[in-house]
């Protein structure tokens, strides 16, 4: 038996017939649609190094079901940059020396994608520490990541437009 | 000063590697594929000693996509997982090796020991038929505590191993140790466990095997060190055959810290299945695999005296460490603590020392080298007792250790563990690192933490390690008819940034645009020999060779340039990716420049400077915490570090391993700790029950260094990879003993120290 799936990643349409339902998000990037990009540390929901956007939203894609996503639009490391410019957050990254041996890397950025999207941190670097604290990163580049992350929250925040909603309660403003 | 070149030594040349690891373009050997290829799964023994039998292998060998499943029949023929030592025992004998074998035949000595191995066309098919294979256990009793093993009543790891002693090992001069104990002043003693750590890299080991038929030989893909020492390790120990036929690839690496230097079982088996089964075999270790069977680190139980006279000067020192082995002695296992206790008189000048390790049997996955690998043993060890010293002796922690430094003068100074230190300037750091975090000022921040209901504590270590144990590390250069220099070197990043620091020393000499040096690491088809990474050799002894190698390949294309253009060789000049007759502007590329050369050596060069004894950094370690009280959690207020590393090639790359190792010390101090039952059973195999250091318990550093040069090579580099976590662990457990000393009189507690552990001492 298969279940058909259609969801967007990093803008491209996928038609997925899924022949197991227990393949999880994480693995359908990984082993069916070639986007090895976002690693798998646990494969538990405890490291983060799977975390990629969904709808906008960071989660650990080793803990949701491929299966669930129909319709879904997803963002993976693959699809952040635009063409050779790198996003924000990869430029800051590298700028701040925010890892070392690569293998969080992915999850760190996407999680920092989404963090400053979520809006919640500031510029405050406490809030960001226990924002990003879903994604362990082993070589202890948490310092690095924690500028890297502030530094391009300011210029996200720098190149905002005037806000009309709410980004944490998608409300609109009254 | 002349400024430093963008891309040059001590520049904070930005790392090559970089662009690949943000986009998703690393390549790790998971995220390898071949056609065709089977996936693997090793089945592991849930009890930690049993012997057993395969009831019925039929039904799972019957399932979907399985093709084969192995047992130990099938891998008789294999040589057992290498271990190397040379120790030597007091009585002269040496320890009988006690390896682990490729798959268990009909008994286990730890849960995740290996017993059979599924291969199936998918990895879900290999997990379901290994749930079917029906083994009949018959379990016995375990000890998994190592303070317990020599007990007479312990349940016995080997039956040949008389109370559970893998070897004796004894360093030092009892009798001077025992005079000076004699006339001593004061003896003080500590004891204290030093924790089991999981290495806990985010990318798990992996393995892809090939086997190619016609030629005979195997390819194997597998995240490593070094694939020199892998290949040779398969061809000699497992395989028995020409190391020629093993070609070992490793592309990315997702950290290693010690432990992916070694060729565990499963590599063996996935080799064994490919040749088989005549098509490629994945193996890819889960995270609770990883705590099971990845070798493990430290794990000692520590007794520690220092003699002093009434000055509080150290007239002796001894030891004895019960140090666990595990159920199999690791491939380099039995080192770890006689290494590390070489180094147990740290930055001290005490005339003699006294050691013995009692290495022992536990139902425990092996221990093994581990970020620091003896050495943070070592420094735990002494800088917890000479804090233990000022206190009994009322001398401040400073002073006591400004009268017992190594004094600059008596260099080079020959330690009583045997070590030779060739420089040093123990005092000039420490009044450093204690000037810029206020020492003086502590016990005003202190009444200021207190009037806010917290426990504040201040704590420092002065630490030292040895690193690039004597020997060396070839570097080959190539300049190419594209105008690339490609080098070929033995050692293997897993993260810290090789790629960038080998360039900065090939650009010093050759002005060669950044992007057209390409360092090859990782295919045992490009070079022969390799020694690897590990112990913070790569710099030190793979950096002078590479810049040897660019000197000599710098002489040779200015000859062939001086011929082109017809001038004398010390007139040209390599900059900016041309040959150029120095003060005109007649030059030619680097690729005509290849083009024009006769003969292909002239635009290749290698060297291989061999360093006949370790470099040592040092530095001091400064942290300060606050309590509190409420909660037991521990918050680290401030942290700072002034090393000396010798000489810096990249900043960047260099605060990255510093801060790193600071993480890693820290963790283990606060938070990280393998946990095996009395009996036994793994309870620690997630992270959700082994305590990671995350984002939100790590401040910022601060960190200086203040070099002196090594003479050990003629670079000055002494090493960077480890000495972050050797400073780390005492200095922050010198802070919480200093918390809970001023508040509780508390002298000692055990890592790590988690919120509960502390609200326990506070309010039990």
């Amino acid at each position: 038996m298969s279940l058909s799936i259609s969801l967007a990643i990093n803008g491209r349409q996928h038609d997925v017939a899924l022949n197991d339902p227990r393949v999880t998000l994480l693995d359908l990037l990984r082993e069916r649609l070639d986007l090895p990009g976002t690693k798998k540390g646990c494969d538990r929901g405890q490291c983060g190094a799977c975390t990629v956007l969904v709808d906008g939203r960071r989660i650990n894609s080793c803990l949701a079901l491929a299966a669930s996503m129909d319709g879904a639009e997803i963002t993976t490391i693959e699809g952040l940059a635009e063409g050779d410019e790198l996003h924000p957050v990869q430029a800051a990254f590298i700028e701040h020396d925010a890892f070392q041996c690569g293998y969080c890397t992915p999850g760190q950025i996407m999680s920092a994608v989404g963090l400053i999207k979520e809006g919640m941190a500031g510029d405050d670097p406490e809030r960001v520490r226990e924002l990003m604290s879903g994604n362990i990163c082993r070589c202890g580049a948490y310092q690095g990541i924690t500028e890297a992350v502030l530094e391009a929250g300011r210029k996200a925040a720098e190149n905002a437009q005037p806000q009309t909603g709410n980004p944490d309660t998608g409300k609109d403003a009254a | 000063m002349t400024a430093i070149p963008k891309f040059g030594v001590g520049a904070s040349a930005l790392r090559k590697e970089d662009k690949r690891f943000i986009q998703g373009h690393g390549t790790y050997t998971a995220d390898k594929n071949l056609d065709g290829q089977l996936y693997g799964y090793v089945v592991r023994s849930p009890y930690p000693a049993a012997s057993f039998t395969f009831e019925d292998l039929d039904m799972a060998r019957e399932a979907d996509g399985v093709v084969a499943i192995l047992t130990a029949e099938d891998v008789a023929d294999l040589g057992a997982v290498p271990v190397f030592t040379g120790i030597k025992q007091p009585d002269g004998t040496r320890p009988t090796l006690r390896p682990a074998p490729v798959l268990c035949d009909g008994e286990v000595k730890y849960v995740g020991d290996a017993v059979a191995y599924v291969v199936a066309e998918t990895l879900a098919q290999a997990q379901d038929a290994a749930e079917m294979i029906m083994i009949d256990w018959q379990e016995k009793d375990a000890n998994a505590i190592t303070a317990r093993a020599l007990d007479e009543d312990a349940p016995l790891v080997w039956d040949d191993a008389a109370d559970n002693r893998a070897y004796l090992y004894q360093m030092g001069d009892r009798e001077a140790t025992a005079a000076a104990f004699d006339k001593a002043d004061k003896v003080v003693s500590i004891s204290f466990l030093n924790t089991r750590l999981a290495s806990n890299y985010i990318e798990p080991r992996a393995c892809l095997a090939e086997w190619n038929e016609a030629e005979g030989s195997f390819t194997l893909h597998t995240g490593s060190q070094g694939v020199h020492q892998m290949r040779d390790a398969l061809a000699k120990k497992i395989f028995r055959m020409d190391g020629d036929k093993i070609r070992v690839v490793t592309s990315d690496v997702g950290g290693g810290f010690g432990t992916k230097m070694f060729m565990f079982r499963e590599y063996p088996l996935t080799m064994v299945a490919a040749k088989k089964l005549g098509r490629p075999v994945k193996w890819v270790s889960d995270r609770t695999e990883h705590f099971m069977a990845d070798s493990h680190g430290r794990d000692n139980v520590v007794e520690a005296a220092m003699a002093l006279d009434k000055d509080g000067r150290f007239l002796a020192f001894k030891a004895r460490l019960t140090a666990a082995m595990g159920a199999y002695m690791g491939q380099y296992g039995p080192n770890i603590p006689t290494g590390g206790i070489t180094m147990s008189t740290g930055v001290y000048d005490i005339p003699s020392m006294d050691v013995t390790v009692d290495a022992v049997f536990t139902n425990t996955m092996s221990v093994d080298a581990y970020r620091g690998a003896g050495r943070p043993e070592a420094a735990y060890l002494i800088e917890r007792l000479v804090d233990e010293c000022a206190h009994e002796t009322g001398i401040d922690r400073a002073e006591i250790r400004r009268r017992n430094f190594i004094r600059p003068e008596q260099f080079p100074y020959h330690t009583p563990g045997g070590r030779m230190y060739d420089v040093g300037e123990f005092d000039g750091h420490m009044t450093r690192a204690l000037e810029k975090t206020d020492y003086a000022g502590f016990a005003a921040r202190r009444a200021e933490s207190e009037k806010n209901g917290k426990l504040r504590g201040y704590g420092f270590a002065t630490y030292i390690e040895a690193c690039a144990f004597a020997g060396s590390e070839e570097a080959r250069l190539e300049l190419t008819e594209d105008g690339e220099i490609i080098l070929d070197i033995g050692t293997q990043t897993n993260g810290q940034g090789h790629e960038t620091a080998y360039a900065q020393f090939i650009y010093d000499r050759i002005g060669i645009d950044f992007d057209k040096i390409i360092v090859r690491q990782g295919d045992t088809i490009h070079l022969p020999n390799g020694g690897g990474t590990g112990g913070s050799r790569s710099i030190p002894l793979g950096g002078v060779s590479v810049d040897a190698a660019s000197e000599k390949l710098a002489e040779k294309m200015k000859k062939i340039a001086a011929d082109e253009l017809e001038a004398a060789p010390a007139d040209i000049e390599l900059v900016d990716g041309v040959a150029r007759i120095v003060g005109t502007d007649r030059s030619m590329d680097y690729s005509a420049l290849a083009r024009a050369a006769r003969d292909e050596a002239d635009r290749k060069a290698d060297a291989d400077i061999a360093q006949d004894e370790n470099t040592y950094p040092n530095g001091t370690h400064v942290c300060e915490i606050e309590i509190d009280r409420e909660t037991g959690l521990i918050e680290v207020v401030n942290y700072s570090v002034v090393d000396d590393f010798g000489m810096t090639v990249n900043p960047t790359l260099l605060l990255g391993q510093v801060h790193g190792g600071i993480v890693q010390g820290m963790a283990q101090a606060l938070a990280e700790e393998v946990v095996y039952e009395p009996e036994g059973q793994l309870t620690t195999a997630s992270f959700m029950d082994y305590a990671m250091p995350r984002a939100d318990g790590v401040p910022f550093f601060e960190f200086e260094t203040r070099n002196v040069p090594s003479t050990t090579n003629k670079l000055g580099m002494k090493g960077a990879g480890e000495a972050g976590t050797i400073g780390a662990c005492p200095a922050v457990m010198n802070a919480v003993v200093d918390a809970l000393g001023h508040a509780k009189g508390i002298r000692h507690v055990e890592m790590p120290v988690t919120p509960l552990k502390v609200w326990q001492l506070l309010n039990g």
